[in-house]
């Protein structure tokens, strides 16, 4: 089962924003059962999250919709006040499996890694991808290449994790979805060192719709574009 | 004077009144504001001038030229409006970031605040 070295704090934080209430639920009431402390931050939903903070159940919500990148942030900075030693991120709408939380931890807590991210593409390959979803991801992989200079096998994925260097480190100004490149830009910039861990995804109908259209794409570059032109 | 000039001047001005009555706050941006206007009076009375400056610099009209410097001039106000618009988006985060924070940490310092209150009255 899931260990915890020396007491530390382990946050998990879950951005929301309009998922379906049974899928948020769902995956919360799987988190709360680690021995780790859950961060919601709900971005504007239109239903706010119903979930009960508890003593381990953490729910921030921004009044209007910001994006994942400024929900993230948010995230990241309650981490800092409860001292959290060790962050994760976790997407609400139940692609991710909770078993791989330990793989993301495990490097962190031997101090060989600042940084985990979590990738489809190494280990066993994952068969619910489509060829359409595949192609977006190699495209954004390549942009990410273009923008950072570094080359990671899943350029989008919502699952990692951070210490507490790391946390002090990363301070993410893109709101929307370009803050994945962003995570690597800050990363290079600081010289944290990281590590690619193979994790599993779920795709199901629901997590497909809510998932990066290639339209979306455009958004993330022109917004990468801007980045890199005013920071 | 014809047509096409008294028309240009008139919007010239009605657009430098407009800034003007805005813009009072600052002899800067009146000043600025002031020469512009000046400067684009003289060469709708004087188009010469323009045509002038186009033959210089190897460009055909002289409107040409003022085309050509008005493009650039709208993408360079383009970009500073939307460097504006992400810093007033950054602030907006911060604002509401702040906000959100506050009511949480507020939220769970609160029931150990009550217990505290009411153990005290029961003393």
């Amino acid at each position: 089962m899931h260990t915890q070295k020396n007491n530390d704090t382990v946050a998990i934080i879950v951005p929301v924003y309009n998922e379906d209430p049974s899928v948020v639920d769902a995956v919360i009431e799987t988190l709360q059962k680690l021995p780790f402390t859950v961060v919601i931050v709900d971005d504007g939903s239109a239903i706010p999250v119903s979930v009960r903070p508890d003593e381990k159940t953490h729910i921030l919500r921004h009044f209007i919709n910001l994006g994942q990148g400024a929900a993230l942030q948010t995230g990241f900075e309650f981490s800092k006040i409860i001292n959290a030693d060790y962050i994760i991120t976790f997407d609400a709408d139940g692609q991710h499996q909770v078993s791989d939380i330990e793989k993301l931890l495990l490097p962190l807590q031997s101090n060989e890694a600042d940084v985990c991210l979590g990738s489809r593409f190494i280990g066993p390959q994952n068969k619910t991808i489509s060829k359409g979803r595949t192609i977006t991801i190699k495209t954004a992989r390549l942009f990410n290449f273009i923008f950072t200079g570094k080359i990671l096998s899943d350029a989008h994925n919502g699952l990692r994790a951070f210490n507490r260097t790391a946390l002090e480190t990363i301070s993410l100004t893109e709101n929307r979805m370009a803050h994945a490149t962003e995570i690597i830009l800050k990363i290079k910039k600081n010289r944290l060192r990281y590590k690619e861990i193979p994790v599993s995804v779920l795709y199901t109908n629901y997590s497909l719709k809510k998932g990066q259209s290639a339209l979306n794409g455009l958004r993330i570059i022109l917004d990468l574009f801007l980045n890199k032109l005013f920071e | 004077m014809n047509g096409i000039q008294i028309l240009l001047i008139t919007l010239s001005l009605v657009i430098g009144i407009y800034f003007f009555i805005r813009l009072r706050s600052s002899i800067a941006d009146t000043i600025f504001l002031f020469l512009l206007i000046a400067s684009a009076i003289t060469l709708i009375l004087f188009p010469n001038i323009t045509t002038k400056a186009a033959r210089w610099l190897h460009v055909g009209r002289g409107a040409d030229l003022v085309f050509y410097i008005s493009t650039m001039l709208f993408w360079f106000l383009i970009l500073k409006l939307y460097a504006r618009q992400r810093k007033l988006e950054q602030t907006l985060t911060q604002i509401i970031r702040h906000q959100s924070l506050q009511v949480t940490t507020e939220q769970k310092n609160k029931p150990a605040a009550d217990e505290q209150q009411s153990g005290k009255n029961h003393t």
